[in-house]
């Protein structure tokens, strides 16, 4: 069978850094090409090239039988390849219509003058929206979506255009379980109809899963393509890790002390998005919040972060009752938050590097309100080293600015930006997202590590194996109400799900 | 490729540009162009679009912009003005009419954009009409003059051959280059410009930060006011209009982004140079004044259209 799409000898050149080496990747109709690679090992290059972003600087592309040196993003529409970028695209001030029809909508005479058709495209967005599982009006404003939602939405935009090849660049790095399983069942459905799907992911579970060839970067260079049948994960991993990787054992226990070091009485949020939430955090104790989409987890955490407004409730931090009213003040008074969105709320596109690591740790030393003291460039840039190091950040320099680092490396800078910060009580808002295997533990363990020097750290996760591997104890929430709490042995996928989901 | 050609750009262009036009019209005018009167002339010229200029630049630093400046220059010169007819000691006159009085001007700016959330152009554009009109309130409509000799001379008087002036305007731009690149308080404007939603989360205090960035371009035109004044030897009502254009364009020729987060001072003052200098060339060729604002508005346009290209992914 002749491929959709053939990529060949592609090479790219960053200003003399080697981001692509060589690589041959071809997408069959009706499969799932699996593309998988550490953080910066080429996948999202290597997929840009496809939809026309970025011009290789060798190679060729072969599409239903001419061969192009480059593609513009024209080419790449017009030969029905269309793209989920990892960096959700949408425009905020738009409806959710709007959005999936930008640049197309379609129209209609109306006394022989052409009018957008309304009607029409609120319909068929209605049905996608329907097909994805979202339960949202099309004139809702994209910009007053969590991300999840955001993130379904860009699934149905690669719907809306049929297309012949869609690129699937992360596209589950914030949803949960059920809605994981609605984007499966659409794409079980596409394969049918022949279209061929690239689908980049750092959750391996997900990959036996829904592929049937893998293809593994490593370094920008090809290390292999097979069919997924005949490769185990672990055999995956070291594929792409090129080491084996051992499990750390992070050694969740119930905390040993009774000194609490943290702790929520009776929090209500003005907008009621959160109620009565009380909550006690112990030293060295990782707490973990589960919940599905919507459950008031980060709501939560903004209020205790200060980005929302409070109806009532107390926060003792360290046997000192403490008055957040901005986030200004909850990094004076030592608390991290490291958010779920980081592009929207972690990450400054005109920065270097070390600057989008300094910043907070210079609102933590300056004084007068955040306004007074001076910026010390050799220690800030000593501390990014620090953190490039910690965290293991792919870049050429810390002097690099943060949008030429691959997602996960930008995700990972802005983890460092809360570390640097040293903050007391650190509150971890999908930590991992993003983020590829080898990190996520090696994140998990300075977690442990932050733990055991008395820190507190509170933890948000949607994936449920991740927090039962991590935190010693789990909070579950619905409908911004505090649902149950289970300790690390008691608690299972399944008391979790059932807590989550119920109506108690 | 396009890469390098934007980091070089964003270093040198400037310089380039400037040294370019000065060598244009050194060879088309060396006889008067080119002369240390002329020269002067043009640096005391450039110094109140400088001053202005480096207010103006903080505002677009935030991705916003203060159109008062023009209103503030001639509002803060009628009350220096007024101030010293009264017979108030002229420093006391200077630090209240100009600067304080500047610095209020500036904060009401920051504050209505702080209260009602609306961007700082139709906040401005309103205080640029409002501060007009107190200004023709105050002074009757007519010039204001007769100050002490000591205000003129030591306002617009010369130091060792330099305009004074120029002095004032180059102390102000090295202060603001401190605080952009030496402390925490600049580091912050250029975070808010970047992404204000990030600056929030990271602990920044945004409505503070704004306002403070509008009391620094009040400042900056009330300062500008008093120099004015000094040197006209007299406190115009119509002072300073059209100004904005002036200080909007040095900041931006100068590699200040409009997009915000992005820009120097040192680019400023190089911006609010190769305006003074265009200006005065044309003049020495005979160019009418209608021919040079065409001449502002279009580069104005260039520089934002190059800005655009650049920072558009490659
Ligand atoms: N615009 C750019 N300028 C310079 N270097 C870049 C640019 N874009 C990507 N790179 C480099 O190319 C390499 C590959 O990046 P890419 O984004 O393809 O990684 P990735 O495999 O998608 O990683 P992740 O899992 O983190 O998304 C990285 O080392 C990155 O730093
Ligand atoms: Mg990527």
């Amino acid at each position: 069978m002749k491929p959709l799409v053939e990529m060949r000898n592609i090479t790219k050149k960053f200003s003399g850094v080697t981001a692509l080496e060589n690589i041959n990747f071809d997408i069959l109709s009706g499969e799932v090409h699996i593309l998988l690679g550490e953080n910066g090992a080429g996948k999202s290059t290597l997929m840009k090239i496809l939809s026309g972003i970025y011009e290789p600087t060798e190679g060729s592309i072969i599409l239903s039988g001419r061969e192009y040196s480059k593609l513009t993003p024209a080419d790449s529409a017009e030969n029905k390849i269309s793209i989920i970028y990892q960096e959700l695209s949408l425009i905020d001030e738009l409806s959710i219509a709007e959005n999936l029809f930008v640049g197309k909508l379609p129209t209609k005479k109306v006394m022989g003058i052409p009018v957008v058709d309304f009607a029409h495209i609120h319909e068929k967005t209605a049905e996608l929206l329907k097909r994805v599982g979202l339960n949202r009006s099309p004139s809702t404003l994209v910009g007053e979506l969590p991300i999840s939602e955001k993130q379904q939405v860009e699934i149905a935009k690669a719907l809306a255009s049929d297309a012949k090849v869609i690129i699937m660049d992360e596209p589950t790095s914030s949803l949960t379980t059920e809605e994981v399983n609605k984007l499966f069942a659409i794409i079980r459905q596409l394969k049918k109809e022949g279209v061929g799907i690239v689908y980049i992911s750092h959750k391996m579970k997900e990959l036996a899963e829904i592929g049937d060839r893998v293809t593994v970067l490593k370094d920008g260079k090809h290390v292999g393509t097979k069919p997924l049948k005949d490769v185990t994960t672990d055999q995956l991993v070291s594929m792409m890790v090129g080491r084996e990787l051992n499990a750390k054992n992070l050694n969740p226990h119930r905390a040993e002390t009774n000194e609490v070091i943290f702790e929520v009485q009776h929090l209500t949020r003005k907008d009621r998005a959160v109620q009565d939430v009380s909550f006690k955090l112990y030293r060295g104790e990782i707490l973990g919040f589960a919940g599905l989409i919507g459950s008031g987890r980060t709501e939560l955490m903004n209020a205790i972060f200060g980005a929302a407004e409070l109806e009532s409730g107390d926060m003792t931090l360290f046997g000192e009752k403490v008055i957040i009213k901005s986030p200004h003040d909850a990094v004076k008074k030592g608390l991290a938050f490291i958010t779920e969105n980081r592009r929207e709320t972690g990450f400054f596109h005109n920065f270097e590097i070390w600057k989008n690591i300094s910043i907070s740790s210079l609102v933590r030393k300056s004084k007068w309100g955040g306004i007074w003291g001076f910026v010390n460039k050799q220690a800030e840039q000593q501390q990014a080293e620090e953190q490039k190091k910690v965290l293991r950040i792919k870049c050429s320099s810390i002097l690099q600015n943060i949008t030429e680092l691959s997602g996960g490396n930008q995700q990972k800078v802005i983890i460092g930006k809360w570390l640097a910060a040293q903050a007391r009580l650190m509150i971890f808002d999908e930590p991992t997202r993003g983020i590829d295997v080898g990190a996520k533990s090696e994140i998990y363990a300075i977690m442990r590590k932050l733990a055991n020097e008395g820190k507190g750290i509170l933890m948000v996760s949607s994936e449920l194996p991740e927090l039962l591997a991590v935190c010693d104890r789990i909070i579950v929430f619905k409908d911004g109400r505090l649902r149950a709490t289970f300790t690390n042995e008691e608690a299972t996928e399944e008391k979790i799900m059932l807590a989550a989901t119920s109506d108690m | 490729m396009v890469n390098r050609f934007r980091e070089s750009w964003q270093k040198f262009g400037i310089f380039g540009i400037f040294i370019l036009i000065v060598a244009a019209l050194g060879i088309l005018s060396p006889e008067y162009f080119l002369t240390t009167n002329n020269l002067t002339q043009v640096v005391l010229q450039s110094a109140i679009t400088i001053l202005i200029a480096c207010g103006e630049f903080f505002t677009i630093l935030i991705a916003g912009i203060d159109l008062s400046v023009g209103s503030v220059i001639a509002l803060t010169g009628v009350i220096t003005g007024k101030l010293l007819v009264s017979g108030t000691p002229v420093v006391l006159a200077i630090l209240i009419g100009g600067i304080l009085v500047g610095g209020l001007l500036g904060a009401v700016n920051g504050i209505l954009v702080n209260k009602t959330g609306l961007h700082p152009f139709i906040i401005t554009l309103g205080t640029m009409s409002i501060y007009r009109g107190i200004t023709l309130i105050i002074s009757d409509a007519k010039p204001i003059f007769g100050f002490p000799q000591s205000f003129k001379e030591g306002v617009a008087g010369w130091i060792f051959h330099i305009p004074i002036p120029v002095i004032i305007a180059l102390t102000v731009a090295l202060i603001l280059h401190f605080i952009t690149t030496k402390t925490i308080l600049g580091r912050n404007i250029y975070a808010l410009g970047g992404n204000a939603q990030s600056a929030w989360f990271s602990g920044i205090d945004i409505k503070k930060h704004q306002l403070i960035v509008f009391i620094i371009s009040g400042i900056c035109a009330g300062i500008a006011g008093v120099v004015m004044t000094a040197r006209l030897g007299a406190a115009e009502p119509l002072a300073g209009v059209g100004f904005e254009t002036f200080a909007i364009a040095s900041a931006i020729i100068g590699g200040t982004s409009f997009f915000g987060g992005k820009g120097t001072i040192i680019g400023v003052v190089m911006g609010g140079l190769i305006i003074g200098v265009i200006n005065n060339g044309l003049n020495i060729l005979n160019v009418s004044t209608y021919y040079q604002q065409i001449v502002m508005g279009s580069l104005i346009i260039a520089a934002v259209t190059l800005d655009k290209l650049f920072s558009a992914k490659k």
